[in-house]
């Protein structure tokens, strides 16, 4: 029998729906089932044209506005994928559905900001767009979440993002961080989002995590390269939605109906790092300094520079640094600069020469003597080791 | 390891006997504490993600409670864990019939089994040992059995659970231990944990859970060899998850006959525990806690389904009345052993 011709309809520039598309190849290779896969050779979807093509079956992105249309008057199996929605009069009838639970990703990344501590909670989402209708979902979902637990909210959209606009749309932005009562958890609908609110504090000089603490949604290796403070995450369950897609393609195209079949598939987990890692400070010094060590760091800075930055002397940043985090400012240093190395060393391949020098370690020796002093193994060890606990 | 325990008391039964409870703890500050009813795990509590300690095991308040239970919640399970089919089986040309207390078939050593006994309970190098005589006759299985199980918590956050066993007389003979986890003590069922479970294939069951069929699991909702989500896996459609209303189902483990082997990996992303799952047996027996509706809470009220789930080492259900029978009869002269450990830490 010839292999069923199956098209995946996604456009597949973000991390998101790589991951959906991966899960697919996952099932089809733990099961065997061969499938003639098409998909644009840019990895973008034309959905207009897709009743033109001959094929037995189609996954699709369903979070493209166009889908419910394009594909109403097919006569093939089609398996929907996209974001889940509180009203359930949202999701196209008949055919099934499988969501990435959007008030799941929102609960998780606000409970985490909860466990932190914070008692303020603000959302950054997106103007609302027919292509990004998760975004309003996950901001109705934030908004739902702090209305049962009695606390008010303050929901930012800012604008969409283009060139021309952008510089003003930064200082709206920072004025928004800037009227916000601190500190305050910030839920930012996408890594994107997150990374533009670590910028907006940066420029502002709004200190994360003490006074504004910053959870994204995806995980996106990218948004985690362009921040200088390590972003936290929440991990959406995408390769799981694509095992399941195939796996309910996989049941009709032999035959079985799974019309109304909703499978909502929660996230798989947060990727704590600094921007969350809200801890009440109260010198106004230490703040301040912790700031700029996040900072600047990795780029080599010693103790004299954040001294000079926060305005006072050495000795007494010292006293503050003891008092409040039990550590001296040159350890404060060392220990952001071996969080970003154990950080790249655990979720890339980048060299380890170049590891030592993204995060200010002066030699390559002199880091693997830090590392062997502090963690009892070398970098590569450590490297090694996290590599194979990875999710496969 | 820890220094020293000592029996408290918890409660007494309603013939008059004491039961106890002792403490097990480790480096990490994490506390298990097990009773000499049932040799019942009852609380283990640990850090979470933000070194917040709560418990992570379901459980009853009073040994009456556990008395009136009928979900084996944390206990030591024998002399056959899971299921024998019709409460019957043969051995050397005599048929045995045992406790029929799970609709037709037999249940984890029956009305009266192990979960039920008050074991004797001794201690060595921080570990603690319970151990039980099981008199001939006992649910209904031939011979007299010596039972000892031993308890230890490692710095490193692993429980281990270490059985022995001597008959008299030649006796099938499964044991296991039956907590329930719910990693996440804060909030919700365990529906959103992820779980990761190595092995190939699983047992497809009949309407009363009995084995009838060795299936892959490739391509279907039991293929967790890659982690997945139980409780979007529970809608998939899946003619052996409406048998059971979940999974209520023995996975045929890897690497069988390699000793002591990690199996089973769950992880909670809302409090960032995991727990690994190691043994030596074969099967392992994965119950989503289904029909744990209306199971007194420790807290007071009561459980409501997927409260918490069960992950059970043991050899697999029904395999008394399978050609595979011989390899689960213990027999004078011999000595059984399991071996199995949970272990939690922050993922």
């Amino acid at each position: 029998m010839a292999p069923h011709r199956i098209a995946l309809l996604f456009n597949a520039n973000k991390v998101y729906d790589r991951q959906v598309i991966a899960g697919i190849g996952q099932y089809l290779n733990s099961t065997r089932v061969e499938w003639d896969l098409f998909m644009e050779e840019d990895f973008r979807c034309r959905m207009r044209d897709i009743h033109r093509w001959q094929g037995d079956g189609i996954i699709a992105d369903f979070d493209d506005p166009d889908a419910t249309d394009a594909l109403a008057n097919l006569t093939v199996p089609v398996v929907a994928v996209g974001g889940s929605y509180h009203d359930s009069a949202a999701y196209p009838a008949d055919i099934p559905y499988i969501a990435t639970d959007n008030a799941k990703l929102v609960r998780l990344a606000y409970d985490h900001l909860i466990e932190q501590g914070l008692q303020r909670f603000a959302f950054y989402g997106l103007p609302p767009n027919p292509r990004s209708r998760w975004a309003q979902e996950r901001e109705g979902a934030f908004e739902r979440i702090l209305a049962a637990d009695g606390m008010e909210s303050s929901v930012y959209r800012g604008s969409p993002t283009s060139a021309g606009g952008w510089g003003h749309a930064v200082e709206e932005l920072v004025a928004w961080l800037r009227a916000l009562p601190k500190p305050i958890g910030i839920v930012a609908v996408t890594d994107a989002r997150a990374r533009q609110l670590l910028q907006a504090c940066v420029i502002g000089e709004i200190s994360v995590p003490e006074q504004v603490a910053i959870v994204g949604i995806d995980n996106d290796p990218m948004a985690q390269l362009l921040t200088r403070i390590p972003l936290t995450s929440v991990i959406q369950g995408a390769e799981e939605m694509g095992r399941t897609a195939a796996h309910l393609l996989h049941q009709m195209l032999r035959g079985a109906s799974c019309a109304g079949t909703r499978v909502l598939v929660p996230p798989v987990g947060i990727n704590v790092q600094a921007s969350s890692k809200h801890q009440p400070v109260k010198s106004p010094h230490v703040m301040r300094a912790s700031h700029y060590i996040r900072q600047y760091a990795c780029l080599g800075i010693k103790t004299e520079q954040v001294a000079d930055y926060v305005g006072i002397s050495r000795t007494v940043l010292e006293e503050h640094f003891k008092r409040e985090l039990k550590q001296t400012v040159h350890q404060a240093i060392l220990q952001h600069k071996l969080e970003t190395a154990r950080e790249l060393l655990a979720h890339s391949s980048t060299p380890l020469a170049d590891i030592a020098v993204r995060c200010g370690f002066t030699s390559l020796q002199y880091m693997y003597a830090v590392f062997r002093r502090e963690y009892d193994c070398t970098p590569r060890q450590y490297h090694e080791a996290h590599r194979q606990t990875l999710p496969s | 390891m820890n220094s020293s325990l000592s029996a408290q008391p918890w409660g007494s039964l309603p013939d008059g006997r004491a039961a106890h409870r002792w403490t097990l703890r480790n480096a990490m500050g994490m506390a298990v504490t097990i009773s000499d009813l049932g040799g019942t795990l009852l609380s283990w509590d640990v850090p979470d993600r933000q070194g917040r300690f709560g418990d992570v095991l379901l459980g009853h308040a009073t040994p009456d409670d556990y008395l009136k239970a009928t979900a084996f919640m944390g206990a030591l399970v024998g002399r056959w864990a899971n299921r024998i089919r019709d409460g019957r089986f043969e051995l050397d040309g005599v048929i045995h019939k045992l406790d029929r207390n799970d609709g037709p078939n037999h249940l984890h050593g029956g009305f009266d089994g192990f979960h039920r006994k008050l074991w004797d309970v001794g201690t060595s190098e921080g570990a603690l040992i319970v151990s039980l005589t099981s008199p001939e006759g006992d649910s209904g299985f031939p011979g007299e059995v010596h039972v000892r199980v031993t308890y230890a918590l490692a710095d490193d956050g692993t429980l281990s659970i270490d059985y022995e066993a001597r008959t008299d007389a030649p006796t099938p003979l499964s044991l296991t231990s039956h907590p329930y986890f719910n990693l996440n003590d804060r909030r919700g069922d365990i529906r959103d944990h992820m779980i990761r479970i190595d092995a190939d294939a699983f047992l497809a069951i009949d309407a009363t859970g009995i084995p009838v069929d060795l299936r892959s699991v490739a391509g279907s909702a039991f293929d967790f060899r890659t982690a997945a989500p139980v409780g979007a896996r529970l809608l998939w459609p899946d003619e052996q998850l409406r048998v059971s209303g979940g999974f209520d189902h023995c996975y045929v483990l890897n690497a069988p006959g390699k000793g002591l082997r990690e199996v089973a990996l769950v992880t909670d992303p809302a409090s960032g525990r995991q727990l690994a799952v190691s043994t030596d047996q074969a099967g392992l027996q994965f119950y989503t806690g289904q029909k744990l509706a209306g199971s007194a809470r420790r807290e007071g009220g009561q459980y409501e389904a997927f409260a918490g789930f069960a992950l059970e080492a043991q050899a697999f259900p029904n395999q008394v009345n399978s050609p595979r029978s011989g390899e689960v009869i213990l027999k004078p002269g011999q000595t059984y052993r399991q071996s199995t450990s949970y272990r939690i830490s922050i993922g």
